[in-house]
């Protein structure tokens, strides 16, 4: 973290050689375009950098970190941008394995995801691939599917605790 | 917000679509309350293990080059110079150019000229003619001596009551990397509450290409933006600004460099 703070260009690099390929496929998820993908990619890393003095090991993992800021940062541009097409929504399970390649750590922590997806039933992993691949808010998703509000909250807060649960212990970095 | 308030947002606040407000009201809340911390944290591991679940996407090879140029530049690190490719230099050349052009046209032209011409709009109107010029002579430079490549260039008109105009230009190449060049100028400042702007190429057929974002203005209401594709723009023919609430503010057809009149001065 101090050579990212520092611009130090090994730091950059061995930081974007971790996280740069999950954060570009999470941005291509969600924004739908390679193009927007770069751009998400470029403005992560620069997020980070300015956000680095405040990252705490203590409290949370740098991947869990540097993803929320990744998936922060494609919501809003999915809530800014007006006319941008949301990603059309695809439940996780039936996203095409890309051909293996050589970052096995980034092949472990999808495993563990998609184990942990498979958890749920096929509705509740529906709800939650609207919420985080569309930014869909649950007031938007009651709204869509005349489901009470609270119901969905509910749903959507056991769902997540569904996946917490299935990956405990699995956590690498 | 007492803790039940918090707690019934923490899912979506973990899930990230929360409006700016209300994570702001929960994140002040997690800054004293340890118990809500912590059943927002377990919610969040749960997030960071969905954000590994998209399949691994093939990275453009150039995208580590950029961010780490990104990077060093926000934090005012000095970047080594581009490896001396070809595309490298065209491009620089063409940044050089649009630098030049910035400066006479939206630098000194707006302070030294500007109190000389009444109108507004009679300075934008110079200042794209300028920009056309200087496209244009770009153009005829060495550095796009391949004949198999291609220059459109073209006016932006803005939309009825915007206000200002802008000039572009894309280069379509089959041996160097294609780019897009976007000025915008003469924006009254009653527009400026409505950046920023977003510039897109856009095609017949209805795709669209982000070309960048213009977050300020300058004292002329003029901003420059530029950025390379590593695909061919030959089918976008067209360019479109939008205001941040998607309200067209001005746009305008790219052409051939030979089908572009400069505007009249």
């Amino acid at each position: 973290m101090e050579g990212l703070l520092a611009g130090n260009d090994d730091a950059i690099r061995t930081l974007y050689g971790r996280f740069g390929r999950p954060v570009f496929s999470l941005g291509l998820r969600l924004l739908g375009t390679r193009e927007a993908a770069e751009e998400l990619t470029q403005d992560v890393f620069v997020m980070a950098w300015r956000k680095a003095a405040r990252f705490d090991p203590t409290r949370g993992r740098l991947s869990t970190w540097l993803m929320t800021i990744a998936h922060n940062l494609a919501v809003d541009r999915l809530r800014r941008e007006t006319g941008v097409s949301r990603p059309t929504l695809v439940l996780v399970d039936e996203v095409p394995d890309a051909p293996g390649v050589d970052e096995e750590t980034l092949l472990i922590e999808r495993d563990a995801a998609m184990r942990a997806l498979a958890s749920l039933n096929t509705a509740d992993r529906q709800l939650i691939a609207r919420a985080y691949f569309r930014g869909l808010t649950a007031r938007e998703i009651s709204e869509a599917d005349g489901i009470p509000l609270g119901t969905v909250k509910t749903r959507l807060r056991a769902a997540m605790i569904k996946v917490r649960k299935a990956n405990e212990g699995k956590e690498l970095m | 917000m007492n803790c039940a308030g918090v707690r019934d947002q923490l899912t979506e606040h973990a899930l990230g679509v929360l409006s700016v407000r209300d994570a702001a009201t929960v994140e002040r809340h997690l800054q004293w309350c340890a118990a809500c911390r912590k059943e927002a944290g377990d919610l969040q591991r749960a997030t960071a293990v969905l954000a590994f679940s998209p399949a691994p996407a093939e990275v453009p090879a150039e995208l580590q080059d950029l961010v780490v140029a990104r990077v060093r530049s926000v934090a005012g690190v000095r970047t080594a110079p581009p490896a001396p490719r070809r595309a490298r230099l065209a491009v620089a050349a063409v940044a050089a150019a649009v630098v030049a052009v910035s400066g006479l046209g939206w630098g000194a032209v707006m302070a030294g000229r500007a109190a000389r011409f009444e109108a507004r709009a009679d300075v934008a109107t110079m200042q794209q003619r300028t920009a056309i010029e200087e496209f244009q002579r770009l153009v005829r430079s060495a550095e796009f001596s391949d004949p198999a490549d291609k220059v459109y260039i073209g006016r932006l008109l803005p939309a009825q009551g915007a206000g200002g105009g802008g000039a572009a230009m894309t280069l379509v190449s089959p041996s160097i990397i294609d780019l897009a060049i976007v000025m915008v100028n003469g924006v009254p400042p009653e527009r400026w509450s409505t950046l920023p702007f977003t510039v897109h190429l856009t095609a017949a057929s209805g795709a669209r290409l982000k070309v960048g974002r213009i977050d300020a203005l300058d004292s002329g209401g003029a901003d420059t933006i530029s950025r390379e594709f590593n695909r061919d723009l030959s089918l976008f023919d067209r360019v479109v600004v939008v205001d941040a609430q998607g309200r067209v503010v001005m746009s305008g057809p790219l052409a051939t460099k030979a089908d572009v009149a400069s505007p009249s001065p």
